[in-house]
């Protein structure tokens, strides 16, 4: 919002159209050249551990290379080639945009019910926010594998409790092998997603939550706005930009998301659990080359999201 | 102000993110040597539990140190990493030219073929290389030169647990896939969550045990040329088999995801009737001490129409890589790894088998491991051909889906064609 009056700025342009005449070509190169010292770092920081990178993955990706790292020679588009040809590939990237939207509008369902619950005050409030910090601060691996445990198909808690409950019929059974059968075990591990991804988005809604003024919802009472109402009109239209950053942040971490899937199935039975980051990881033991030009196409799909993400809020982001 | 700062601090950050990057290429690109100090790398699978009195590091360390008391000016640095994570792990490695001077563990071929791996007489006395087992020392050959070093060996056989077959009243064991499926059957119907027959075919190992059933139905990985015959007539009779004693229950669920590790456990623990192993299968069952020695035996392992005569064996490999130019210090190290008291050592403490023939003779009237050294001579190994490792690893990848619910024939046609497509 652009509160400040109309007057000074023309004044202050004109200034600058007045200094401007009176250049030569060498001073105004210097004067744009002027910031330059101070953003260089940035630049030589985003050029180095950006763009460069991604230079090299590209390269990698059109060379023939063997999976012990020998490079032999110039590969054209062959890589790409087998790439496409591949029978896998169909699957994993329509099972990756499952994983992803499944995982992240999950999370975002849970977190705004919770951060809700978390701006009233009650007792043990506090208590209740440093406990929800837990699962974020663990190491997503040890997450994973404690996880993996307890799915186990002889003698894994979960198990166990669902034998006892009646679910399970027998251990070691089919049912009771929930990380072997490829769509239980997709579940199962998009529960641990969601269980690692919500802690963040949480906070993110939360610290949207507090920022709201309460003047706001004083007048919507006056005026006799209902819950319903209030919510739909105040809370979330406030809560926007918070919002779209907890999407944003979830929705490439999701995407890029490796250790659960590695540690709990490996991304099998052959690749029918692996996203496509797994399915890369996979590749890279015995074709470094296919896999330089999956990691193109993954970082084509991310640029993607970001891209079609921030035109689809251009508006919201700027008022943020 | 601020701005100022954040902007020095950019500054370092980048600068030190430069000199990381310098130093870390520097590293890997230097020769191990300098000062006439010589620093060799070993990287080496791990046959224990890491973190454990029997990890294989500590076997290895213990060489290492003899080894630099009479050497001073060699040092050996071992690594050592479990059999799941070996190949991703010594990948990761090579594809960072990060190049170990000594590998254990990985066949021999591909480097032989790069022209990175030093000839076995080129880094091993004569009297050592002529003690090696002939079966499996051929096994280290490219283009009929020697390579590779068989440091430890095995041969598989079929594991049952007596007390289980007595009381699902089972007399014999199998001797063909029919009289196989009739007593897992048994077994598994005996309840409290009891396997029948364990089929290993995670990424452990998928390899040794697809290629065990192959075997059975006279099929393989290649035929006598060399050439790759995954999906042979024979190799889908195995397969289509398997699917049968999964689809009846006779397995444990979902095979294609289950290691041989929890399989042996298993076993080790009295829940599993029947599971093909190696002599390491042996104290794994004595650590758990659910079985008595009289509750398990071994039997040769069953094929379609009667025992397999040509079991599978493995050895796995000892390569040296020559990128460090360390042939003398690699030389002396394994003439002196060779010694049969560390061969000994090894077999002993992970039970597996020998690969000299000294130290094999005299285990041939072993109760227990008589019977795998005597199968040594007519067993069959994995292919040599160079590309065998990639393969290998695209097999223990996929080939698991071959028994639950994708059809064998295009499992096995797609990693024919991998394999063909990748020389």
């Amino acid at each position: 919002m652009d509160t400040r009056p109309a007057a000074p700025v023309e004044a202050r342009q004109d200034a600058v159209v007045a200094a401007r005449i009176h250049q030569t070509p060498g001073r105004r190169l210097r004067r744009a050249l002027a910031p330059l010292p101070w953003l260089a770092p940035a630049v030589a920081l985003i050029a180095f551990v950006v763009l460069w990178p991604v230079w090299e993955m590209f390269q990698t990706s059109r060379q023939h290379i063997n999976s012990y790292g020998f490079n032999l020679g110039n590969y054209g588009w062959t890589n790409y080639s087998t790439l496409f040809a591949d029978p896998n590939l169909g699957s994993v990237m329509l099972r990756t945009v499952v994983w992803t939207l499944a995982i992240v509008a999950a999370t975002m369902l849970i977190s705004l019910a919770l951060a809700q619950l978390l701006n009233r005050a009650f007792p043990g409030r506090r208590v209740v926010r440093w406990a929800l910090i837990a699962p974020w601060a663990a190491s997503v691996m040890m997450t994973a594998i404690v996880f993996r445990w307890m799915l186990d198909p002889n003698n894994g808690v979960i198990n166990v409790f669902l034998h006892q409950i009646g679910v399970v019929k027998e251990f070691n059974g089919s049912q009771a092998s929930w990380l072997g059968n490829p769509n239980d075990a997709l579940i199962w591990m998009m529960v641990v997603a969601v269980f690692v991804s919500v802690p963040f988005a949480t906070y993110a809604l939360l610290a949207g939550l507090t920022s709201i003024p309460s003047e706001v919802y004083e007048a919507a009472r006056i005026d006799g706005a209902g819950w319903w109402r209030t919510y739909r009109s105040i809370t979330i239209p406030l809560l926007r930009p918070a919002m779209l950053v907890a999407v944003l942040i979830n929705l490439m971490n999701v995407f890029n998301s490796f250790p659960i899937i590695w540690t709990m199935t490996g991304g099998g039975p052959d690749y029918q659990t692996s996203t496509s980051t797994v399915y890369m990881y996979s590749l890279k033991q015995f074709n470094i080359g296919e896999s330089g030009a999956l990691s193109v196409v993954n970082f084509g799909v991310v640029i993607l999201i970001v891209l079609v993400f921030l035109r689809a809020n251009r508006s919201t982001l700027k008022e943020g | 102000m601020k701005r100022r700062l954040a902007a020095a601090a950019a500054l370092g950050l980048s600068a030190a993110l430069a000199l990381s990057a310098c130093s870390s290429s520097s590293k890997t690109g230097s020769s191990s040597s300098s000062g006439g100090q010589v620093t060799l790398h070993f990287f080496g699978a791990d046959y224990g539990t890491a973190g454990t009195s029997n990890s294989t590091q500590i076997y290895w360390q213990d060489i290492a140190t003899a080894f630099h008391k009479q050497n001073p000016n060699i040092t050996v640095d071992i690594q050592t990493i479990d059999w799941n994570d070996f190949p991703a792990k010594l990948h990761t490695l090579l594809q960072a030219k990060n190049y170990p001077d000594i590998i254990e563990g990985d066949a021999p071929q591909a480097y032989a073929q790069e022209g990175i791996a030093y000839k076995a007489s080129d880094v091993l006395s004569q009297s050592t290389l002529d003690n090696l087992i002939p079966t499996f020392a051929k096994q280290g050959d490219y283009q009929g030169v020697e390579y590779g070093i068989p440091f430890t060996t095995s041969t598989r056989a079929l594991y049952y647990n007596t007390k289980l077959f007595k009381a699902a009243g089972i007399a014999s064991p199998p001797t063909t896939w029919a009289e196989l499926k009739t007593d897992a059957a048994k077994i598994a119907a005996l309840g409290n969550s009891t396997i029948g027959y364990g089929m290993p075919l995670g990424t452990e190992e998928a390899q040794a045990e697809s290629f065990m059933w192959m075997l059975g139905a006279g099929g393989g990985y290649v035929n006598s040329g060399g050439s790759y015959t995954i999906n042979s007539a024979a190799n889908l009779t195995a397969f289509n088999f398997m699917n049968t004693l999964v689809t009846a229950g006779d397995t444990e669920a979902n095979p294609g995801t289950v290691n041989r590790a929890t399989l042996w456990s298993d076993f080790a623990a009295g829940t599993v009737g029947m599971v093909g192993g190696s002599p390491a299968v042996v104290p794994i069952i004595q650590t758990a001490g659910k079985l008595t020695s009289s509750d398990w035996a071994t039997a040769p392992f069953p094929g379609e129409n009667g025992v397999v005569s040509n079991p599978l064996g493995v050895d796995d490999q000892i390569v040296a890589l020559n990128v460090h130019n360390d042939q003398g210090a690699i030389q002396s190290f394994l003439n002196f790894a060779y010694q049969d008291t560390y061969q000994a050592q090894f077999d002993k403490e992970y039970d597996l088998l020998p690969a000299t023939t000294s130290a094999a003779d005299a285990q041939e009237s072993d109760p227990i491991f008589g019977p795998f050294v005597k199968a040594i001579p007519t067993s069959s190994s994995y292919p040599v051909n160079a590309n065998w490792s990639d393969v290998g690893t695209k097999i223990k990848q996929t080939i698991g889906a071959a028994v639950d619910g994708t059809s064998p024939s295009t499992v096995l046609g797609q990693i024919q064609q991998f394999a063909q497509s990748d020389q």
